[in-house]
């Protein structure tokens, strides 16, 4: 069709990830394509999200995309700076909502990998370590996770939990004392999923258009769990669009 | 002489090392080259500052470049570019909670170097986990009990934390020791020149890590007078009694971020990462040419001015600025002790 909107991949995961974020909400803002999302956001339909960067600032309006989650476009009319320590606690404290991270890999219960790929002491790839990924993890009220979708990016079982989502199952979270509610929405780029409250295992709740719950099931390294409503993703508006490439990121730092 | 690591978390030999610093108002102020000669010692452990490649001391990372330091201990929450040393002997190992240049990628030396096992890795932390440790330090406490890292693989895997238990409520703590790193250099908008240090943005771990560390360098874009500090010590983040020394260095940071004043040089930093770092031999080629090659930090930046054609100082600023344009000239105006204006190309033009 000639009018369709096209957009890439990495465009639609980023508009999908800003439109679970509501107005009001605190967020826990990590780097990357989270970054992307909860700008997007703002930008659109969540003005009065409250980012909190772990760098320390907290609540600045939004502006374009920095570089990073600590740059001055982080806090530039942020009307309080913090420490690191106090960005954390204030996780901790129940003043965030919504903890948005990226990472390498993600199990069916939800847990990321952000560490290496093999064996800890071995690792075939080390990657970047934690960061703030696994204090947004165990603190935060609720997990959002952003990944490609292959199978050795979605395994039965991460190389290493660099943040915990339900460990090994129900349960599992209380009794090593984690306090915040775990996972809640993991974003690819073929689909949304969320997890099962009996089981906590994770489930896929919409496909993006273009591939069947059965294509996803082929790029997921276990058993995915579908949602009795599952239906299809709705894709990208042109507003949604055009904010994300005039607005969030004229510079095209966000080029894919 | 005993490893950095054991000394690491020794409450005692950090404070009997902080009885014997001076209190005195003294002119810390030396040339950087100095400054990291005396206070950056072979097998220190040496902890980022700043968020590693924002408001971080580059300069003086490439002086210890320069001068070969051998052996360092890096802490890293988070860490950046600096941890190229490790292929030259300049790190040994590190405490990692984060390295790399998010969205721009991972820093391959690091990996190379962990994944060959010439780089160690003695401890994975968050950085929630890591803060809480110099926060630890700063306020005093042997350790503090923190709700991050439970049941994760980080917790496992590191030596320094233990699973505890609140005796209030019997829940499951994580307990994490105080951290006292020898030596941290940070970069600062203003320092006067005993050591009272200033910054618009964020503070990062920055005040934290200045108490818990033993010996302290600061740099800075501009030295300020004492008056001028005391006029106002909102934003100041680090006391002059920490401090060894004092070193005047604008541009400091490049080519990381300086809130108000410079953004990241984005080619030099892409090219780094994408290509430059790439295999060891490159790496090495470009230490030789850009770092060992160069007498110091303006140099340096000079012959990346060359490469590329423009003038690399302007485009930063400008970049800044075109991005934080009320922050910008918030700070043009701000706590310049009268001298309102900045001159800031004389500065520069002064230290090249």
């Amino acid at each position: 069709m000639a009018d369709e909107v096209q957009y890439t991949p990495r465009e639609f995961l980023v508009v999908v990830a800003s439109r679970l974020i509501q107005d009001g909400e605190s967020v826990f803002v990590g780097t990357g394509l989270p970054l992307v999302g909860a700008l997007l956001a703002c930008h659109l339909h969540a003005p009065q999200m409250m980012a909190i960067y772990e760098g320390g600032s907290i609540g600045p309006e939004p502006t374009v995309l920095p570089w990073s989650v600590a740059d001055s476009l982080t806090f530039c009319k942020a009307p309080i700076i913090l420490s690191m320590s106090s960005t954390f606690g204030h996780a901790r404290a129940g003043y965030a909502d919504v903890g948005f991270l990226g990472g390498a890999q993600v199990d069916m219960y939800g847990n990321m990998n952000a560490t290496c790929i093999g064996p800890y002491d071995k690792p075939q790839v080390r990657l970047t370590g934690s960061g703030g990924a696994n204090d947004m993890a165990s603190l935060c009220q609720r997990i959002i996770f952003m990944g490609l979708h292959l199978p050795d990016r979605f395994p039965e079982k991460v190389d290493y939990i660099t943040s915990p989502g339900f460990l090994d199952g129900p349960g599992a979270r209380e009794k090593a004392g984690l306090i915040g509610g775990g996972p809640w929405r993991v974003i690819s780029h073929l689909g949304l999923m969320g997890f099962d409250e009996e089981t906590c295992r994770m489930k896929l709740l919409s496909y993006h258009p273009g591939v069947t719950p059965e294509i996803i099931q082929q790029f997921t390294g276990f058993e995915l769990l579908v949602d009795k409503d599952v239906e299809e993703t709705r894709r990208p508006t042109e507003e949604e669009l055009h904010v994300l490439r005039d607005v969030v990121d004229p510079n095209q730092l966000f080029v894919f | 002489m005993a490893h950095a690591n054991d000394r690491l978390f020794d409450h005692q030999m950090a404070r009997e090392f902080k009885l014997k610093k001076t209190r005195a108002l003294v002119d810390k102020r030396m040339d950087l080259s100095d400054a990291v000669a005396q206070y950056v010692e072979d097998g220190d452990s040496l902890i980022e500052t700043g968020f590693a490649y924002a408001r971080g001391p580059m300069a003086a990372y490439w002086e210890i470049g320069r001068q070969k330091k051998q052996d360092l201990v890096g802490i890293y929450t988070p860490g950046g570019l600096n941890n190229l040393w490790h292929e030259f002997g300049g790190i040994e190992g590190a405490h990692v909670a984060y390295v790399g240049v998010e969205m721009r990628g991972l820093i391959a030396p690091f990996r190379r170097g962990v994944e060959a096992g010439t780089l160690k890795v003695f401890s994975d932390w968050s950085h929630g986990g890591l803060s809480a440790s110099l926060r630890a330090a700063e306020q005093g406490m042997n350790y503090v009990a923190s709700k991050s890292m439970l049941g994760s693989d980080v917790m496992k895997d590191n030596p320094y934390v233990k699973l505890g238990e609140d005796p209030w409520t019997g829940e499951p703590v994580c307990l994490i020791p105080a951290m006292y790193p020898d030596v941290a250099i940070f970069h600062v908008h203003h320092a006067d020149k005993y050591g009272n240090g200033r910054i618009w943005g964020l503070s990062v771990n920055d005040t934290a890590i200045a108490i818990a560390a033993k010996k302290v360098v600061v740099t800075c874009e501009r030295i300020v007078d004492t008056d001028d500090i005391r006029a106002s010590a909102a934003n100041v983040i680090i006391p002059w009694y920490c401090v060894d020394a004092v070193c005047e260095v604008p541009y400091g940071a490049w080519p990381g971020d300086m809130p108000g004043m410079y953004y990241f040089d984005r080619p030099l930093q892409e090219q780094v990462v994408r290509v430059d770092w790439k295999t060891p031999e490159a790496t090495k080629a470009w230490v030789e040419t850009n770092v060992y090659g160069t007498k110091n930090h303006y140099e340096m930046i000079q012959l990346v001015a060359d490469e590329e054609g423009m003038n690399v100082l302007d485009y930063v600023k400008r970049l800044e600025q075109f991005a934080c344009s009320a922050a910008y000239f918030g700070i043009g105006t701000w706590g310049t002790g009268g001298e309102r204006d900045w001159k800031y190309e004389e500065v520069a033009k002064r230290a090249i």
